[in-house]
């Protein structure tokens, strides 16, 4: 019995202990934060530098019944009458007290904004994380480790083709295809028309979200069915794999045992390092598609000169980016407890 | 195997279509009490007038002092009565009794007093830098002082929708109390309105107790328009053609126009706020604004550019009360133009086909955004026209950044369009020239002036109306067409709405720049005409 166990102890001790994990709690951290900094100085570098005039965009035609004293005490409220630096550090100074300012455009907190826009946009990016993972995770299994059969090819063909393919391009089609030409699904919104948030059943908000889901779906499927199946690929040619084949275990098995471990590490990698690409395509999903999550939100910040708004959202982005990133480097050592003995 | 494949597939679409229409379908057996309607015109920041909500159209949940009807003329609404002091200092506005709020609580004069006094300090499009402050007198009695004489400081009556003392607040916008016919159900932002009627509106019932605002983009209307789900929807006109089964066609004037706007001093070398030159040396020749102001054949620019929903523009604001239609000259008249310009003194001595005068070559640009394809359809065909005459001008898209970077230098396609006057003097004001957007050609001519301070000095709006026409054209000079020709304008536009058969929208108003939810100006007057 001692015997038997006395090896699993030997892995325990390499595994990261307590300590360790306060250590790399503290150093990513460290590292959010100073992402954040970086991406913020840049952000607010780049839309006070855009050569458009928000207030003018704001006014639109109504500039002309508007006096210029008043279009003035508009400039004062979006705070446009400072210099670029004294708004930044202002701004800094309010997000250290959590405070991150108020949308002119949509004329709420810009947390609001984002805290609303984004509980409809959680659902979409989630259903699409989660089934792009899972689906494109298995496909690149498949596609690895019977790798000369037909499926392995039609699997890699039509990954290549997706992540060929522009998200808003698949949005479009999808659209017409099942939106215009078939009509199976709603061509907008994420809710019916005329309705109330209690009229509404569950399978209507279903029939709204499923097209922009499944537009976001493809654009992660691609890569982690790629990246899997290569990993999965090169196992099965390594001596271990061809050792155990030798000893008459199937591919099967193969796989079952000791592929999906090798290949989780890379499909972790790019599945979280996927967040980043997600919210990029959710703004274009949800353009295409009329839904009205943070992505809309987005695309009016930057297109109106919503600084505030603009910075709030590039901020959250980064966050939830680094936040992912962490998360899967803390799986790593879980994972693969070679790696923590490396560092 | 393919052909049963296929019979199954044919009998989802079968089976699931209903499925899906049915979560639209709105039409029902008569007299419909509900209607739903995508008229564009959703406020980013919430239904707040002091945010400017409500500047056009109707407010839907709140009420104004005053109220425009169909012709445009000013009455009262929750205002009895109103007066200007002799020195035109103090409006002095009596209230109606009987207002209330939609959560039941009654509207005072310190409500009204409040909105005034709150509105001239947020920084919101309703703009009040004129109001020293709004007095309460008594509970029905407010007097509101002016830093100066300033008659279109009425228009505030007409637009700034009345909020709670009591209860406004930061998220007013999301959730507006007010006493106009309806209250806010429900609004999903960036998707559709609900609104009910208010039990507590003092005026007449509204016949729809129920509306639903969509607010998707022109084509997802279109295509829920011809499906059927819509009462009443904003067509462009390239849609315009043909209304969907069960629809009619309404086609309404607009005062939203479309002008050609000149530089009209010389470029002495004097630079804009972002560098840019000031002035254009052959568009301050007032015989070339002249000249391409009669060349120009508006008729054809209606029919070319506008698929003949528009019709033609000679001055900003067409057909409204102060605006003069004396100014006017005939235009599609070619000859005429060539006669101006050689009575000018532009010449084409190398027969180089471009006319030269004091050694410079009659060239300029025509600047469109580039977005708009119906601003550079005009922009081109303007172009056309010109060439004959030897006028070289160049038609080209920018990005509105960069047009606003070159507004001063080069002649630029603008589009306005308002039932305020005091558009046109943001237009030609002198004291306004070069000041951002404002009289962006630098147009200056005293006389013009005069008439416009006489007007904002006017004793009432009716006294006012005089003025502005003279401004346009007052027998010896003005910005108009006979006048400096400041700008050239070309068009006006027609707004289109397909509406279902059975609703009646009443006489319509004269719309301003913008299409779509302006016509909600009449909703109180909308009928459903079916048994």
């Amino acid at each position: 019995m001692k015997n038997r166990l006395s090896p699993v102890r030997e892995i325990d001790a390499k595994a990261p202990t307590c300590r360790f994990w306060l250590r790399f709690a503290a150093s990513r951290l460290l590292r959010v934060v100073l992402v954040l900094t970086l991406v913020s100085i840049l952000a607010f570098a780049l839309v006070s530098m855009a050569p458009l005039d928000p207030v003018d965009a704001y006014l639109g035609p109504n500039i002309f019944h508007i006096s210029p004293e008043q279009r003035d005490l508009v400039v004062a409220r979006w705070g446009l009458d400072q210099p670029p630096l004294m708004r930044y550090v202002t701004w800094v100074g309010h997000v250290f007290t959590g405070d991150l300012g108020v949308s002119p455009i949509f004329n709420q907190p810009v947390a609001t904004v984002i805290a609303t826009r984004f509980s409809a946009s959680l659902a979409l990016m989630t259903i699409a994380w989660t089934a792009s993972g899972a689906l494109g995770f298995c496909l690149g299994l498949v596609a690895g480790t019977w790798r000369r059969s037909w499926a392995a090819k039609i699997i890699r063909v039509y990954a290549y083709m997706l992540a060929a393919a522009p998200t808003f391009w698949i949005a479009i089609i999808l659209l017409i295809v099942f939106g215009v030409v078939l009509g199976w699904t709603p061509i907008c919104c994420a809710a019916p028309i005329g309705l109330t948030p209690d009229q509404i059943s569950l399978g209507q908000r279903l029939s709204h979200i499923i097209l922009p889901a499944t537009a976001l779906t493809f654009l992660g499927i691609a890569q982690i069915t790629l990246y899997t199946c290569q990993e999965t690929a090169e196992f099965m040619n390594s001596d271990v794999a061809i050792f155990a084949r030798a000893q008459g275990a199937s591919r099967w098995d193969i796989l079952r045992r000791h592929a999906i471990r090798h290949a989780a590490l890379p499909a972790i990698t790019v599945q979280f390092a996927g967040i980043g690409e997600l919210f990029g395509g959710s703004i274009l999903a949800e353009t295409v598609f009329t839904y009205p999550g943070l992505g809309q939100a987005a695309v009016a910040a930057g297109i109106r000169g919503d600084e505030p708004l603009l910075l709030g959202i590039t901020l959250f982005s980064a966050a939830i980016v680094s936040i992912g990133n962490s998360i899967a480097d803390a799986l790593y050592h879980v994972i693969d407890p070679r790696i923590t003995l490396a560092s | 195997m393919i052909q049963r494949k296929c019979a199954v597939l044919r009998r989802t679409v079968v089976l699931a279509l209903p499925v899906f229409l049915s979560a639209f379908a709105s039409v029902e057996a008569a007299p419909k009490t509900e209607l739903v309607a995508a008229l564009q015109g959703e406020p980013a920041d919430g239904y707040d007038p002091l945010m400017g909500w409500g500047q056009y159209g109707h407010p839907l949940f709140q009420s104004t002092l005053l109220a425009r009807d169909e012709d445009l003329v000013a009455g009262p609404d929750l205002a009895k009565s109103w007066s200007l002091s002799a020195d035109r200092l103090t409006w002095t506005v009596v209230i109606r009794a009987d207002a209330k709020f939609s959560d039941g609580s009654p509207l005072t004069a310190e409500d009204v007093a409040f909105t005034f006094n709150k509105a001239a300090t947020v920084g919101g499009i309703a703009d009040l830098t004129v109001l020293e402050n709004a007095e309460l007198v008594a509970s029905d009695t407010i007097k509101f002082h002016l830093k100066h004489p300033r008659i279109t400081f009425l228009e505030n009556f007409i637009t700034l929708g009345i909020v709670p003392a009591k209860s406004y607040g930061g998220d007013y916008g999301r959730h507006p109390v007010g006493s106009g016919p309806y209250r806010m159900v429900q609004w999903d932002e960036g998707q559709q309105l609900i609104v009910e009627a208010n039990p507590y509106y003092y005026g007449p019932k509204p016949a729809f107790r129920r509306v639903t605002f969509l607010f998707t983009g022109e084509d997802a209307s279109f295509a829920a328009a011809q499906a059927g789900r819509l009462d009443i929807v904003t067509v462009p006109p390239s849609l315009a053609g043909k209304a969907p089964t069960g629809m009619r066609r309404i086609v309404v004037d607009s005062v939203d126009n479309r002008g050609l706007m000149f530089p009209t001093v010389p470029n002495t070398g004097r630079k804009n706020a972002v560098g840019m030159p000031i002035g254009n040396d052959v568009t301050a020749d007032p015989a070339i604004r002249h000249a391409i102001n009669v060349a120009i054949d508006r008729a054809a620019l209606v029919a070319g550019a506008l698929d003949g929903f528009g019709r033609p523009a000679y001055g900003p604001a067409d057909g409204l009360p102060w605006s003069n239609p004396e100014a006017r000259m005939a235009d599609a008249d070619p000859e005429r133009a060539k006669e101006i310009l050689a009575e000018a003194g532009w010449k084409d001595p190398g027969h180089k086909g471009v006319l030269e005068k004091n050694g410079r070559q009659a060239r300029f640009q025509i600047l469109y955004f580039a977005s708009d394809s119906v601003r550079q359809a005009l922009a081109l065909m303007v172009s056309e026209k010109l060439k004959p005459l030897g006028i070289a001008a160049e038609p080209v898209g920018k990005s509105l950044d960069d047009v606003r970077r070159l507004m001063n230098s080069e002649a630029v396609v603008f589009g306005y369009g308002s039932h305020n006057p005091l558009e046109v003097y943001s237009l030609y004001d002198g004291t306004l020239a070069g000041n951002g957007t404002y009289n962006a050609g630098y147009y200056v001519n005293p006389t013009v002036d005069e008439h416009f301070a006489a007007a904002q000095n006017a004793p009432s709006v009716e006294a006012s109306l005089p003025q502005w026409r003279l401004a346009e054209w007052d027998g010896n000079s003005g910005f108009g067409m006979k006048g400096d020709a400041a700008w050239a304008w070309m068009v006006n536009l027609k707004h289109v709405y397909f509406a279902n058969k059975c609703l009646d929208v009443g006489k319509t108003q004269v719309e301003p720049h913008g299409h779509g939810w302006p016509i909600t100006a009449g909703i109180l007057h909308w009928r459903w005409i079916c048994p």
